[in-house]
């Protein structure tokens, strides 16, 4: 009767582990990508491919000499037919906003840098669900992480004998813990 | 065979949950804002970066506090709230939302910002509807900031470069940790922009100059804490060593607007704390530009000169009308 309950449990376990596993495999694939997309936000921009194009306008110019025409000139060099608006950061700057684009304009020295943006395709979508980026998403985050937990646990409890926890598993879970502690004692050095 | 079936309802439950979860997180409805009176019915919204920091979110309230009686008092005021643009709440949307329904005509944005960045010159337009810089839409989009386009007419003010507060701030407080000027240096320590990067040392070096200037005091250096600096503490570790390179202490001057526990204790905490002997070479106050009382004056006056053109444009229009 015992050992009946505690297959019972297992089986349990088991199943818990294996349907878990595929109902979340999207989002932990997706929550892993963006982890590193994220982890070298220093490095580049995770979530926009922003393209620079630096002009010489060969010319400067002064605030007062700034008119929808030249506006318009200044757009063309970078292949916009229209603006929406512009704006003067400073009296030695203009910037010209588009659709997708701007064009910053020193009036000064006549170097303008035009900037557009768009989606980085995957990384974008990926990452506006790790930042939370639909307000009632968190929960469904905080869902996930208890799931995490869960998984974990089942996972560990899985195998029986020499490859189960009583084996090699409470090893090399004793090593998964030495990184982060080693990590953790450096900072606090 | 049990053991699948109490899956089974286990699976229809979580199904049953997210459902009723997900349609009941459908956005609520706005009330349409009141129509517009005749007469001018002006907002004061005072906004400024927010934080988590419980901290830095209760020196803006103080703020609002202090110059409440004050704002409301003017003609043609007649409501004042404190917004965050992020990381706090209300944020800008709901200030502007609050306005339209109580049928406010004009609002008054009164930036608590030192000076132009990113933030300034394009999110915050960006988030008023006032400009629609493509970078900006899409950053709040992500980051989840509601843009409000209000029914009010918005006017945004200026930054607090456009005044000598910062000066007289820092002077104050330098003055406050100086134990003898002769042998001191100033660090000011601010946000620093990476677009703005220019604007930010000029306002930098003008505020240092004015407060050795007057405090008698001989170098200042600048360093920044903000994303320009990957919120390093090294930055602040380097200014101050570069004033110790000449001087016998350190006097370290956050020219930041409220404080947190990231950016005075960590960030610039930390810079000093790898400074060596910093316990008698360092003087530092975890402070922040708030409270001071002549940037509540700033925010009358502003609130005052606003308001008055809002009210005199409005008699000018109501005259050219009736001829």
């Amino acid at each position: 009767m015992r050992k009946s309950s505690g297959e019972s449990l297992r089986k349990i376990n088991n199943i818990l582990h294996r349907d878990l596993g595929y109902f979340f495999a999207a989002l932990i694939i997706a929550y892993s990508l963006s982890g590193i997309a994220l982890n070298h936000v220093d490095d580049w921009n995770p979530d926009f491919i922003i393209s620079k194009e630096e002009i010489k306008l060969n010319e400067s110019y002064q605030k007062n000499d700034i008119t929808p025409d030249l506006i318009k000139d200044f757009s063309a060099k970078v292949g916009e037919n229209g603006y929406r608006l512009y704006d003067f950061p400073s009296s030695r700057q203009v910037k010209i906003y588009y659709k997708d684009a701007t064009l910053m304009v020193n009036l000064q020295n006549g170097e303008a840098l035009y900037e557009k943006i768009s989606r980085r395709p995957l990384f974008y979508q990926v990452n506006v669900l790790h930042r939370n980026s639909v307000a009632w998403w968190k929960w469904i985050s905080d869902v996930f992480a208890i799931t995490l937990i869960i998984m974990t646990i089942t996972g560990i409890l899985m195998l029986r004998g020499s490859k189960g926890l009583s084996g090699r598993g409470k090893w090399l879970i004793a090593a998964g813990f030495v990184p982060p502690l080693i990590a953790i004692v450096i900072q606090q050095l | 065979m049990h053991c699948s079936r109490t899956f089974s309802r286990f699976y229809q439950a979580i199904i049953f949950v997210l459902l009723a979860f997900v349609s009941g997180c459908r956005p609520s409805q706005e009330p349409a804002p009141q129509e517009k009176t005749g007469e001018k019915k002006i907002g004061v919204l005072l906004l400024n970066h927010g934080s988590r920091s419980e901290r830095w979110r209760q020196n803006l309230i103080e703020l609002e506090k202090n110059v409440s009686e004050k704002v409301l008092s003017i003609e043609g005021i007649d409501g004042i709230q404190t917004v965050f643009m992020e990381h706090a709440s209300p944020s800008i949307a709901d200030g502007l939302k609050a306005f339209d329904r109580e049928g406010h005509s004009d609002i008054i944005v009164i930036p608590i910002f030192l000076t132009i960045g990113s933030h300034m010159f394009d999110d915050i337009p960006t988030i008023i509807g006032m400009k629609e810089n493509p970078a900006s839409m899409e950053k709040l989009k992500l980051e989840n900031i509601e843009r409000y386009i209000p029914k009010a007419k918005t006017h945004l003010a200026p930054p607090l470069d456009f005044s000598n507060i910062l000066k007289t701030n820092a002077l104050r407080r330098t003055l406050a940790l100086s134990k003898n000027t002769g042998e001191e240096g100033v660090v000011l320590v601010g946000y620093g922009s990476t677009t703005f990067d220019a604007q930010w040392t000029e306002l930098f070096e003008n505020v240092g100059t004015y407060v050795c200037k007057k405090s008698g005091i001989s170098d200042f250096s600048t360093a920044w804490c903000g994303h320009i600096a990957n919120y390093s503490p090294d930055s602040t570790a380097a200014a101050i060593n570069r004033i110790l390179e000449k001087n016998k202490r350190a006097l370290v001057l956050p020219l930041l607007v409220s404080s947190s526990e990231q950016f005075q204790n960590e960030i610039i905490g930390g810079g000093i704390a790898v400074v060596s002997d910093h316990e008698s070479r360092v003087q530092y106050k975890p402070d922040a530009i708030l409270p001071d009382p002549d940037l509540e004056q700033w925010i009358v006056d502003a609130a005052e000169q606003y308001a008055a053109e809002i009210i005199k444009l409005s008699r000018t229009q109501e005259a050219s009308d009736l001829d």
